[in-house]
């Protein structure tokens, strides 16, 4: 983490550094708009695999809030809570490397890392466990979408790694450090926990 | 490769179709190019055709059908399983040029060769679970309806089952793609085709839990293991050719960055781009 001092400096320099930034590169969105196309077009996808679940869960909804009972909602928000702090750890990377702070640029964008851990660590343990209850994959029509939903979510968030190494390759050498580049690995991670917060949603808190 | 051509090249002539066609065959430096995108587009446009309307095999049957519905399955497609899938199996051969023309792709980026390699390698796989395997079990259990409808149950899992299941060719391929693109200093490609692959590479993994089950959205007729991928794979699809279609145009054959397309086209340019229609 960051000295106040550390934190207050990129504060002062941010605006300036990202409209000479906005400005040189003439772009309208943060990183690559290609990205912006990627996470478009997966938005898209997801929200066809919401609405197939919203409709079968219309179908019989007693038998979706009977397995849903079974989900810890505390497992769920902690997740939640973790991913959440990942995301502000790589908006705060995103900001101290628009001000050229690329030692504290980098220490977030490892405590990004280290937060997605505790969610993939978590994870896993909750699928264990429920396993070991007997509530598998072919459970019940909740537990298949439940363990599709957060499993292709999790893949997701291993692509994530790859793009969060990408950033801190990035971030530890000068001769590198392209800022388009570590704010289109931050948009990645983003979009992966606004996915989740809409998963947790529909699987842990929708009645 | 060498340095980029330069030489202007005459202008089309005017005048029928089969002139224009005649003129492209002997001067058209692109010629080879062009007969691997219009072979893609033949392809899939002829796909379409046979897999949705003759042989009547896609959007796929329900999995849980019982064995006398299997069998009448097999009665109501008699002929079209037959002539469809004969033509597929002649068709098949195409995918040799579409391979080497999606291959040339990454032969024009500043990556390694070992992509355009792995690709060709893995895609010449992709006939296999992509068409042929259900394509013999289909034939097999209409050329031979008098079989013991335990039999003709084993072929209708086994053609759809290795055409819904097995994806992990086009995972793969798709992700060799995406490094590609990504990695490429030359421009041949924009980067969102790169994470478009990813799309795709991860809709192949929706497909896995179609083994399990025999009903609902991830049955391999489901909502999700068919129809979102389906609209994907054709967004995937329309976007490639597209954008091969614009690397065809602006390719100069030489190794360095690819030229824009110029909107205001010098009397060579128009004549390739008019090659192209």
């Amino acid at each position: 983490m960051t000295s106040s001092a550390d934190a207050a400096r990129p504060q002062a320099g941010e605006g300036r550094a990202l409209s000479q930034e906005t400005r040189e590169a003439g772009r309208f969105v943060p990183g690559q708009p290609d990205m912006w196309a990627f996470v478009l077009f997966e938005s898209m996808v997801f929200a066809g695999y919401f609405t197939v679940y919203v409709i079968r869960r219309t179908r019989s909804p007693e038998l979706f809030l009977r397995s849903q009972a079974k989900l810890s909602l505390a497992v769920g928000v902690f997740n939640t809570v973790v991913l959440l702090a990942s995301s502000w750890s790589a908006a705060r990377c995103v900001q101290l490397a628009r001000a050229r702070s690329y030692s504290s640029a980098h220490t977030h964008a490892l405590l990004t890392m280290f937060f997605g851990s505790v969610f993939l660590v978590s994870k896993v343990l909750e699928w264990s466990r429920e396993i070991h209850q007997g509530l598998g994959f072919t459970a019940s029509e909740f537990f298949s979408f439940y363990y599709f939903l957060t499993g292709i979510h999790f893949l997701h968030l291993l692509i994530g790694f790859v793009a969060l190494g990408i950033v801190v390759h990035q971030l530890r050498s000068p001769e590198r450090r392209s800022q388009a580049i570590i704010e289109t690995g931050a948009t990645y991670w983003h979009t992966i926990d606004y996915l989740w917060v809409l998963i947790f949603a529909l699987l842990y808190v929708m009645r | 490769m060498s340095a980029p051509s330069t030489g202007a090249l005459p202008e089309p002539p005017s005048g029928s179709l089969l002139r224009k066609i005649a003129w492209h065959w002997r001067c058209d430096e692109k010629r080879e190019l062009w007969i691997g995108w219009w072979t893609l587009v033949v392809f899939y446009n002829l796909y379409g055709l046979l897999f949705f309307v003759i042989t009547r095999t896609q959007p796929p049957p329900q999995p849980s059908l019982d064995p006398s519905g299997i069998v009448r399955w097999f009665a109501d497609r008699h002929h079209g399983l037959i002539y469809g899938f004969a033509i597929v199996f002649i068709v098949g051969g195409a995918t040799a040029i579409m391979n080497a023309t999606l291959a040339y792709t990454m032969r024009r980026m500043s990556v390694s060769r070992a992509f355009a390699y792995s690709y060709l390698v893995i895609y010449a796989l992709a006939a296999l679970p992509g068409m042929l395997l259900m394509g013999i079990a289909c034939t097999v259990g209409a050329m031979r309806p008098d079989r013991d409808p335990a039999l003709l149950c084993w072929l209708y899992d086994f053609a759809f089952l290795s055409f819904e299941g097995t994806m992990g060719v086009f995972l793969i391929g798709s992700l060799v793609w995406m490094a590609a693109v990504l990695l490429d200093e030359n421009g041949v490609f924009p980067k969102w085709f790169g994470y478009l692959n990813l799309c795709n590479a991860l809709t192949e993994v929706v497909v896995a839990p179609a083994w399990i089950f025999k009903e609902g959205a991830f049955a391999w007729n489901g909502a999700i293991a068919w129809w979102i991928n389906m609209v994907v794979f054709v967004v995937y699809t329309i976007a490639f050719l597209t954008l091969i279609r614009k690397l065809i145009l602006r390719e100069d054959f030489g190794t360095g960055p690819l030229p824009e397309l110029q909107t205001d086209r010098a009397p060579a340019a128009r004549g390739l781009t008019q090659g192209a229609r």
